[in-house]
């Protein structure tokens, strides 16, 4: 499941970035993998879409998006706590 | 080269409309005061947003109350902003269109970011949402750009160049440059020029969330814990003449539009450039023949976005040198929200507030220091201090500088 979680994320990142996916490391940070600003905005816009999720609005302790892991985490929280919104009686 | 004889230009009139209130007067009376009009925002699909706060005109605002029912349905909520603050420029200024064939010799130059939005976003629910047959049919002449510059100029008159300005952030700025450097070289006489904008609807209002720049809380230029811009509203018109046309019907000036300066940066289509800003206030400092010693105070761009703050702080120290750090700075943003293309002329208001009243307007919300942001930003409180000329920056996504040099009336 973290694979595969993991595995669509890099895919992700490698289509915005025009890289091998196989390039990338959990560590490479975006701007190794030379994605700019306005490129990571879209990417996130692209990781939102894909597993139809919203991460939050501040970069911060509860979002970093310096690493390829870090995108991974942030997307793994948000899957949980949408998995647990969707199971509470709202 | 040729020299080209040239004019001084002055500012007669100032109306506005804000999230302070309406009035240029509520506007100063506000931002002296330090009085923030963020709020949380209002909106018919408020649930759905992520926004949460704006700063917003209030709801007490009446177009009905100040506009001839004839001319209302005409309006976007923009043209409903621009014509009752230039109806307010206009009486302060007490000039008669009518007169000595003025009115052919005025020019009418409005800036917006992008125009009809409000009426945009309704039609587009109606037909894409609703599945509506067919459009308002008013539709085009409520949302096309240059509607606010055309009432304007069907409402006095006023028959010579008119037309509307576009640069994003920096479109009031601009706008205003245009009309300066129309009577400063002859083309015009007087004008009536400024921004609106009115651009929170759903669709604007997700496009901006998209983009994540947006603060969740409040705006907070300079200060560490800023978490980015928020979206404003408003409109702000002036009347410009000539120096010896104000003299000659002996016009109350309330300041001199000194010089001016525009500068792209050529770079990136977000992320500004230290260089680009400091170009645009060299030429306008160098435009109003002052000195970096001779100004007081900068009406900053100041937008509370991480990439802005640290920017047009290293804009300012390339431009000011040593004289920076005996500069007041201050961002009204943190009060009046961002109003986009309206923003240069809402904060007009505020540089010639200082002005005549000798009085630096604060920035609101700055409580926690940031080493990258080394300036005097006047934090919170306004000061009373002698203030002999003023700059007012704008600076716009696509890297457009436009900067506004002030001094007090001749």
């Amino acid at each position: 499941m973290t694979a595969t979680i993991q595995q669509q994320v890099f895919e992700i990142i490698a289509k915005q970035a025009k890289i091998e996916v196989a390039t990338i490391r959990p560590e490479s940070t975006l701007k190794d993998l030379g994605i700019a600003s306005l490129e990571a905005i879209e990417m996130i816009f692209d990781i939102e879409e894909h597993f139809n999720i919203n991460f939050p609005d501040q970069q911060g302790a509860n979002f970093d998006t310096d690493t390829a892991q870090s995108l991974v985490d942030a997307v793994q929280k948000a899957l949980a706590d949408k998995t647990a919104t969707d199971e509470g009686s709202k | 080269m040729p020299t080209v004889s040239t004019r001084r230009v002055v500012i007669t009139g100032m109306g506005a409309i804000s999230p302070l209130g309406v009035g240029a007067a509520a506007l100063w009376q506000g931002l002296r005061e330090g009085r923030s009009a963020i709020g949380p925002l209002r909106h018919v699909d408020a649930d759905r947003l992520r926004v949460k706060v704006a700063a917003q005109v209030p709801e007490s605002f009446d177009p009905a109350a100040h506009i001839d029912e004839r001319t209302l349905p005409l309006l976007d909520r923009t043209s409903e902003f621009a014509l009752h603050a230039a109806r307010e420029a206009v009486a302060q200024s007490g000039v008669d269109f009518a007169a000595n064939g003025l009115g052919a010799r005025t020019a009418v130059i409005v800036g917006t970011g992008v125009g009809g939005e409000t009426t945009q976003d309704e039609q587009s629910r109606r037909l894409y949402g609703e599945n509506a047959q067919r459009a308002h049919p008013l539709t085009i002449v409520r949302l096309m750009t240059n509607a606010s510059a055309s009432q304007i100029s069907i409402a006095w008159g006023l028959r010579g160049p008119a037309y509307a300005v576009a640069s994003a952030c920096a479109s009031a700025n601009h706008a205003i440059i245009q009309a300066a450097q129309m009577i400063r070289y002859g083309m015009a006489d007087a004008a009536v020029t400024g921004g609106t904008e009115a651009c929170l609807t759903y669709g604007a209002l997700r496009a901006w969330e998209a983009m994540r720049v947006l603060a969740d809380d409040t705006c907070r230029p300079f200060s560490a814990n800023r978490r980015g811009l928020v979206l404003g509203e408003g409109a702000a018109i002036f009347v410009l003449e000539s120096l010896e046309h104000a003299q000659a019907r002996g016009a109350t000036i309330l300041a001199e539009l000194a010089g001016t300066g525009m500068s792209a940066d050529a770079s990136d289509i977000v992320m500004p450039s230290a260089e680009g800003a400091a170009s645009a206030m060299r030429q306008a400092l160098d435009e109003a023949e002052l000195n970096p010693a001779d100004v007081d105070y900068i009406n900053a761009h100041g937008t509370g976005t991480p990439a802005n703050d640290v920017t047009e702080t290293r804009a300012i120290r390339l431009a000011f040198g040593i004289h920076a750090d005996r500069l007041a700075v201050s961002s009204t943003k943190s009060m009046h929200g961002h109003a986009l293309g309206a923003s240069g002329a809402l904060e007009l208001v505020a540089a010639i507030g200082a002005l005549r009243d000798s009085v630096v307007p604060p920035t609101a919300n700055l409580d926690v220091v940031d080493p990258a942001c080394d300036l005097d930003y006047v934090p919170n409180v306004a000061r009373e201090m002698p203030v002999r000329a003023v700059l007012s920056n704008s600076f716009a996504f696509g890297g457009l500088n436009a900067v506004l040099a002030l001094k007090r009336a001749p």
